[in-house]
């Protein structure tokens, strides 16, 4: 990293003919010190403190005094078999003991703590007051964490290469376990500033803190699991087709959600009347346009229904769990949010969904599953127009009546769920300030009580106790599960398709009123002074040209 | 560009806690090169609305505005302008003070020489050029008042916020502080400054505001305030007699609008309610009863006394 050059000249200071080395050195800071100026200014600030801090050091010292031993002890262990047999990928193991626990533990953490290190001690306000956004902030964090990552990568490095040349594990196979981890790595550092974000309070943020190191102590253990389950292999299916169409899947939803946290994240840090939503909305739309491309290609590649099933299931657990957070924001619209107003019709009509807001959040929710049940109906269409209905293949096997009550009943479920859980956060509104935790935590419980009361009666009665009954029909996951799974009777059934669905459309009318409220928003003028600003601003940028003020000018 | 409206503006700010009304209906404004003194005893106020114009906090109603910009809805715009000072804050852990301020030049968007003329201007206001290279959790309480100063400045906004920058420092440190609050004055930067030390702001503030319970009791210049506590006809006289000052206290003791009489050697001190006619006439009646009066006038009062009298003695 680079050093600041001295800001004072000092009197008397006679230019000095330095050494070529030192002279070579000083070339090299000066060109680091001109390409730093592009770096967020966080990760410069953390980077220098990281190489000045005690626990990088000791932490990195650790890591190759840990190969150092791995590397001496498996030596000695595997003894002259080192010469015969294929004898690296035992070594590799341990090497990746030594790399995943700075990786996955110590890196995260250190996010977590750099970010609710910050708001404890009072300097996060000092980087609020900033001109830097909240995305710099956490992409600064992020980058740091990245730095520190290489770093240990590097410390590993010669350790890694020693392996490959043992043989016994090719290349591929070493390259694409460290991806992972990488990944996994960058995906945890992230989780631990969103967690950091979560709350300000002390004593939260070390209960936070416990969760977050049982949580990285899990995935620790459970990435030296998976390694050493795949080091047992020979080698990994690198020729197979579908084993690279399943990573590239994996990386879309990887990205997807990586993307959501990073929005996340930039809006928890973001001021209270900036608009703290549009970003997340559009990352939950990109996410479901993917997860669709995915899943329509792979109905239309295998014709399998499990895959529009899957479809459905996973677009619905995730429109519920967006629309929980999104019924959780406040209901007011700051002017800074209304002068930001789509202002034409068409822009009303399909861009009012992204302003913050529960009313436009449920609405949101609400239009993108009918665009999955949509998109579904498309897909199960263009398979029938040039292919017979694919044959169940066994008896539990998805058949398109199922599918279509899974779907209509699980539509029906999620606007219920909803549409309650925004009119019962509305109606604590006008009494208390209801938090975006406090929100979530709401909406769960309903969604709880749901489930477990109609259970908990259920128990109670004797003659019950055998299965299913009509008294859970409260219970999304059992019923849908019954409903599509297994073999219904038609009653149940005709009740369930009369009752869920008219329940859904009432509980939809009923936020009616509040979405039409959203769409009425108008956009709002600027301030004379922002508007004053900004022509400024503009006249800087592009200063007018002269006119010619005569024929021959 | 001049703008003409107030750089600090307060408008029917609001702030509550619960039920606790920590800012309770503030509105003030500081002008280009002003200084303006937040007074108030601890748990007035003062810092609650100075972390709503530092856009660290929200109004529950109301808003601010640093040179025309609402802090509620253009804080980006706000933050160009505004250098913040908090009555307590952090500092880094292995960072030099260079790299301190080197850090917030960044962050606030200083690149390549603009920067280094930054660092190189702020180091040598605050004096901590000499102390460059030392890390800042290692430095004495007032070295970080300053290296917080030197943080708050360093893209020359044109609005200070200062919260108690004096507390904790020593008689030289706080008169070098006073100092550089002069200059940046001098400089035309508007300045709002908290202090407990009353002493201090009445010397260098060209107005001052009182605020106790989140309420603003009285907004002006120490003399404003002054005769705005004399429109309620209470006002502190020193009469010196010729010789014994004992027969002019006799002589007021017992008088309906006479209150808080003290006699030290020549000269008696005391309270009369009334205005500047009614101590004319008390002066013609003194003279009238024989008492040998050779000085009779209203003391100047000090900030404190002026605090005092508007907060009624009620500090927490």
């Amino acid at each position: 990293m680079t050093t600041l050059e001295p800001v004072v000249a000092r009197d008397g200071d006679e230019p000095v003919s330095e050494p070529a080395d030192r002279r070579w050195w000083s070339r090299a800071e000066q060109v680091l010190g001109r390409f730093s100026e592009w770096l967020n200014p966080i990760l410069v600030k953390e980077t220098r403190q990281a190489l000045k801090s005690r626990q990088f050091g000791i932490t990195f010292a650790l890591v190759l005094a840990c190969g150092w031993v791995w590397s001496m002890l498996g030596v000695a262990l595997i003894g002259p078999g080192i010469f015969y047999g294929a004898q690296g990928v035992w070594l590799f193991a341990g090497y990746y003991v030594v790399l995943s626990f700075p990786l996955l533990v110590i890196v995260p953490f250190g996010a977590f703590r750099s970010l609710a290190g910050e708001r404890e001690d009072g300097t996060y306000e000092m980087l609020s007051v900033t001109t830097l956004k909240p995305r710099q902030i956490v992409s600064g964090k992020l980058g740091s964490a990245v730095l520190q990552m290489l770093v240990y990568f590097s410390g590993i490095a010669p350790c890694l290469a020693f392996t490959y040349m043992l043989e016994g594990i090719d290349m591929p196979t070493i390259l694409f376990m460290l991806f992972y981890t990488f990944l996994g790595s960058l995906g945890l550092s992230l989780a631990g500033l969103l967690i950091a974000t979560v709350t300000a309070e002390k004593h939260w943020q070390v209960v936070l803190s416990v969760f977050l190191i049982f949580g990285l102590g899990l995935a620790f253990w459970g990435s030296c699991a998976l390694v050493f389950e795949m080091v047992g292999w020979n080698s990994l299916p690198f020729q197979d087709e579908e084993f690279w169409i399943g990573n590239a899947a994996f990386l879309t939803g990887y990205w997807g959600y990586f993307a959501l946290l990073a929005a996340a994240a930039s809006a928890q840090l973001t001021f209270a009347s900036d608009n703290r939503s549009t970003a997340l909305r559009m990352v939950m739309v990109a996410q479901q346009v993917l997860f669709a491309g995915w899943m329509g290609w792979a109905w239309l590649k295998y014709g399998e229904m499990e895959f529009l099933l899957v479809f459905l299931m996973m677009s619905g657990l995730h429109w519920y769990a967006m629309g929980v957070f999104m019924n959780s924001e406040s209901g007011e619209l700051s002017q800074r949010v209304r002068r930001q107003l789509p202002q034409s019709f068409l822009g009303r009509a399909f861009l009012t969904w992204f302003a913050p807001g529960p009313a436009t959040g449920f609405m949101f929710a609400f239009a993108n599953l009918i665009s999955v049940a949509l998109m579904t109906l498309i897909g199960v269409l263009i398979w029938l127009m040039f292919n017979p209905m694919p044959t169940p293949s066994w008896s539990g096997a998805m058949t398109l009546e199922r599918l279509l009550t899974f779907g209509g009943l699980g539509l029906g479920y999620v606007t219920v769920y909803l549409g309650l859980g925004r009119l019962l956060l509305s109606g604590l509104r006008r009494f208390i300030q209801v938090p975006m935790l406090l929100g979530v935590l709401v909406q769960v419980l309903l969604l709880l009580a749901g489930c477990f009361i109609p259970l908990t009666i259920h128990l109670m009665i004797p003659d019950l106790r055998r299965g299913y009954s009509l008294l859970e029909i409260t219970n999304p996951i059992w019923t849908l599960g019954y409903a599509t799974f297994e073999s219904i009777v038609p009653d149940e059934l005709f009740i369930l398709w009369c009752a869920v669905p008219l329940a859904g459309v009432v509980i939809f009318l009923a936020n009616v009123p509040a979405v039409v409220t959203a769409v009425r928003h108008v956009r709002i003028a600027k301030p004379r002074r922002v508007a004053e600003e900004d022509l400024l601003i503009e006249a800087q940028r592009s200063p007018p040209t002269p006119e010619p003020v005569n024929p021959l000018d | 560009m001049i703008s003409s409206h107030p750089m600090i503006e307060l408008r029917g700010l609001y702030r509550f806690f619960g039920r606790t009304k920590a800012v309770n209906d503030v509105s003030f404004s500081v002008a280009r090169g002003q200084v303006f003194g937040y007074i108030g005893p601890n748990g007035a106020g003062k810092t609650t609305s100075m972390r709503i114009l530092a856009t660290l906090d929200m109004p529950t109603q109301g808003d601010a505005f640093v040179d025309g910009f609402s802090v509620v809805n253009d804080p980006d715009r706000v933050r160009n302008r505004l250098g913040f000072m908090p009555d307590s804050f952090g500092t880094y852990a292995n960072v030099n003070v260079r790299e301190y301020l080197d850090f917030f030049a960044r962050a606030y968007g200083l690149r390549g020489s603009e920067r280094l003329r930054a660092l190189r201007y702020v180091m040598g206001f605050t004096k901590l050029d000499t102390l460059a290279d030392k890390p800042t959790n290692g430095l004495s309480k007032g070295m970080k008042q300053r290296l917080c100063l030197g943080r708050a400045m360093i893209h020359n906004p044109a609005v200070l916020v200062l919260d108690e920058p004096a507390a904790g420092l020593d008689p030289r440190a706080r008169i070098q502080l006073r100092e550089m609050i002069r200059r940046l004055a001098a400089d035309g930067k508007a300045i709002l400054i908290s202090s407990h030390i009353l002493t201090e702001l009445a010397e260098m503030c060209d107005m001052v505001g009182i605020i106790e319970q989140g309420r603003l009791l009285a907004v002006g210049s120490v003399a404003e305030i002054q005769r705005g506590q004399q429109a309620h006809h209470v006002s502190q006289v020193l009469v010196r007699a010729l010789g014994d000052a004992a027969p002019v206290a006799h002589w007021l003791n017992g008088r309906p609008d006479i209150s808080q009489i003290e006699v030290d050697g020549q000269q008696v001190i005391f309270l009369h309610q009334g205005d500047l006619e009614s101590e004319a006439e008390l002066l013609r009646e003194m003279v009238e009863a024989g008492l040998r009066v050779v000085a009779f006038g209203r003391q100047a009062k000090t900030l404190e006394e002026v605090f005092m009298q508007v907060t009624q003695g009620h500090v927490q």
